[in-house]
């Protein structure tokens, strides 16, 4: 009893319950206020959702969803086109990201450093990783339109009428002819990809869609000039201009990627890959050393343990990092104007690997800096489907969680 | 049978975890055959309706960047466009009038939209690199000087009185200031920001040719929106901005009337006044520059001549004031016989400044 403190030994009991109480009752008030602090960011965030709902729900309808941006008939536009700009644009990015951020941390926490220059490398991995998550995604925007857009103008530059990039796959040239017939053309492969133009004074065979080859006459200003359409579709003024076109297949292939949906989700990548190497490191230091022993013990190598006992340990944390990742870069509209432009009226996602798409946020931004009252309307709707796809993603992301977890367990 | 415990679980895992990715992957791969697919399916719809409409075969892609005033007028003929000629992939960008010229030089776009003519700077740039362009105006936009509704003492202002607001360090801080029968209360200024077409204009209408900036205590912002807020929260603000934006904010501010230096007459903003020429000088033509080299190509072409034809029309749709027919004639005459240069530059490389009317025609045109 002697060691006890003299405030407990020689008080008497009244004061005793007294300070208690005093201190129970300031114990709740804490409590109160912290939940007061929990409350505010909740409150501002019901206020926003309600803000926006208010102003959105009007507008959500079909058109929405099914149509695209359009100037004349405002109260029908769309935003089809930017979710699937989005879901591409964020699909390349998870690709691209995950891998590599996952890569990295395993580079990190699994391969310690054995000699001197191995520890320089790590240090100075770790302190890049450190000094980037911080940066701002504009800066990053700038990066990717020098790495990804122009690739340091190594590959050429892509010019209007003059070159294409370095093109790899995926393409056909054509020279576009107009035929006597108003707004109808017809096509000529291209045998010389450097002659970007041509003119034609002879009779020639051109192709139709299907592949087959079509005779195509000249018509000489001052002559009878055919009045039957089949005729005039397939006759063509003489000295007329054949400009080149470019047929794209899906998987169309050039350096640099230009203003790509691909150099957009590239530039999104480095965005978040700091972020996901983070989240990557903490869960995989989280899993418990006894686990990777026990594994080395029984003769598996760093390789085996990292693939069976390690990475299955981390994916939950892993994945929740990566959720939160993907959830920044759907909603990143300063790197995309960067790099891909502020353009909104396209009316279909990307159908090629290097052609250029609308996201969400890009669309919202341009919407909500609008003066027509329509315009601002959509905008907070188009916020309320951006939030409800990134709630879908989220949503499945966690479902997949949860069956790995179960499966573990 | 200890290896049997530690591995059982893992074969799963791992399956499930190249699940995920293959998922992820597969979800990519999927996407981009949605696209080409249907690509390839309107392309047969096209076709299809080829024989049926007449819809046109015609394909190709036209990249248009510049000015971002401009950008909606482009959206809506591309919109319509698109309508005759489902094939033909249009790209209209709004970087700003003096990025436009930059790609336009740098052979980057077909067709470069700008809410300015081309400074002799650019159009040097352009003559290096052999870029040569046909200049051709689309629309006019007239900037409008908004006050608060409930200012009573300006009536009419003149550009002298705006000169005194607005420029240079000893501008007037105060209403009486300009005026002495005007309230002693300081004056708020609402302004789009430096990098706009907007702001180069009224800076050239009000200072002229000169390096003068307007006076740097102005709120400006690139949100026009928040210029509307800005002046319509302040019974002492002012504030200028496109005309398209005072016709969807009529009913929180008032437009000053301003007076026409030549005729000494004050003019609303009207449509009517401004295609008229009596809203000066702060009615300003909005232009599209083309590139000659990309006018052999079918598609530029055909969606150029459409432009022309359609501009007065879609203009008047997305808010701007169209251009009289007669100009309009001029630069279809202009396109027609590929008649390449500015108009707003003289041969000593200076710059013209005064009324499409009177600048738009055959003989100022500068190679």
């Amino acid at each position: 009893m002697s060691s006890m403190p003299d405030a407990i030994v020689k008080q008497d009991a009244k004061y005793l319950a007294d300070n208690a109480r005093r201190r129970k009752r300031f114990s709740l008030w804490f409590y109160f206020l912290c939940v007061a602090i929990a409350l505010i960011s909740v409150v501002i965030l019901i206020f926003l959702m309600a803000s926006i709902w208010s102003q959105g729900h009007s507008r959500l309808s079909s058109d929405l969803l099914t149509r695209s941006h359009s100037e004349l008939e405002i109260e029908r536009s769309g935003m089809w086109p930017s979710i699937l700009g989005s879901l591409f644009v964020c699909g390349t990015c998870a690709v691209v990201a995950l891998p590599l951020g996952v890569g990295t941390a395993v580079f990190l926490e699994e391969f310690q450093p054995t000699n001197k220059l191995l520890r320089w490398i790590h240090g100075f991995v770790q302190l890049n990783i450190s000094n980037l998550a911080g940066v701002p995604s504009i800066v990053y925007g700038l990066l990717g339109l020098t790495v990804f857009v122009y690739m340091f103008n190594v590959f050429g530059q892509i010019r209007v009428n003059e070159s294409a990039g370095m093109e790899i796959m995926g393409y056909k040239h054509f020279y576009q002819v107009l035929t006597l017939e108003p707004g109808h053309v017809v096509f000529v492969p291209q045998s010389d990809p450097t002659k970007r133009q041509t003119t034609f004074d002879e009779p020639f065979q051109a192709v139709d869609p299907d592949g087959n080859s079509i005779e195509i006459s000249i018509w000489t200003p001052g002559t009878p000039k055919p009045s039957d359409p089949a005729i005039r579709r397939q006759t063509v003024r003489a000295g007329a201009i054949g400009g080149t076109i470019t047929e794209r297949s899906w998987y169309y292939f050039r350096l640099p990627f230009d203003k790509s949906f691909l150099s957009a989700g590239l530039t999104l990548a480095l965005v978040i890959l700091p972020i996901i190497i983070i989240s990557s490191q903490e869960s995989l230091r989280g899993v418990p050393s006894s686990l990777r022993e026990a594994s080395m013990g029984l003769g598996a190598t760093t390789w085996q343990t990292v693939r069976d006992v390690c990475l299955p340990a981390a994916l939950p944390g892993i994945m929740t990092g990566a959720i939160l990742a993907m959830g920044r870069a759907i909603g990143e509209a300063a790197p995309i104007l960067v790099v891909m432009g502020a353009a909104v009226a396209k009316s279909t996602g990307p159908k090629h690997l290097m052609d250029d798409a609308v996201t969400m946020p890009v669309l919202i931004f341009n919407w909500a800096g609008r003066q027509q009252d329509e315009f601002k309307e959509l905008s907070a709707a188009a916020i309320i489907v951006l939030l409800v796809v990134l709630l879908l993603l989220n949503s499945t992301a966690i479902y997949i969680r949860h069956h790995v977890q179960k499966a573990q367990s | 049978m200890f290896l049997q415990i530690t591995s059982r679980p893992m074969p799963l895992d791992r399956k499930r975890a190249i699940g995920c990715l293959a998922l992820v992957s597969s979800l990519l791969v999927g996407m981009v055959g949605c696209g080409s697919k249907s690509e390839s399916t309107s392309t047969e719809t096209a076709g299809e309706s080829n024989t049926a409409v007449a819809a046109s075969n015609l394909t190709g892609t036209i990249k248009i960047n510049g000015s971002s005033t401009v950008q909606p007028i482009a959206n809506a003929v591309k919109e319509e466009f698109a309508k005759l000629y489902p094939d033909v992939t249009v790209s209209v960008d709004g970087k700003g009038t003096g990025n436009g010229f930059k790609m336009f030089q740098d052979k980057e776009t077909d067709i470069s939209d700008a809410s300015r003519p081309i400074k002799p700077g650019e159009f040097e740039a352009c003559k290096e690199n052999g870029v040569e362009f046909i200049e051709i105006p689309v629309a006019y936009d007239g900037l409008t000087i908004v006050i608060h509704p409930k200012n009573d003492w300006v009536d009419t202002l003149t550009v002298d009185q705006l000169k005194k607001m607005f420029v240079g360090g000893d501008a007037a801080k105060k209403w009486s200031d300009v005026d002495p029968s005007w309230p002693d209360e300081t004056i708020e200024i609402f302004a789009p920001g430096t990098g706009s077409g907007t702001y180069d204009y009224f800076r050239e209408v009000v200072i002229g040719k000169s390096e003068d900036a307007l006076r740097s205590d102005m709120s400006l912002s690139e949100d026009d929106n928040v210029l509307v807020d800005g002046v319509a929260g302040n019974p002492y603000a002012i504030g200028f901005f496109g005309v398209a934006y005072y016709e969807e904010s009529k009913d929180k501010l008032k437009a000053a009337k301003i007076v026409n230096p030549k005729d000494e007459q004050a003019y609303l903003p009207t449509p009517e006044n401004i295609a008229s020429g009596a809203y000066a000088p702060f009615s300003r033509p909005l232009f599209i520059y083309v590139s000659t080299a990309s006018l052999p190509r079918a598609e530029v072409a055909t969606f150029v001549s459409y432009f022309l034809e359609n501009a007065p029309n879609l203009c008047e749709r997305v808010g701007y004031v169209r251009l009289p027919e007669e100009i309009m004639q001029r630069a279809m005459n202009n396109l027609d016989a590929e008649n390449v240069g500015t108009h707003y530059i003289d041969a000593e490389g200076n710059s013209r400044s005064g009324a499409v009317a009177d600048i738009y025609q055959p003989e100022n045109l500068t190679k």
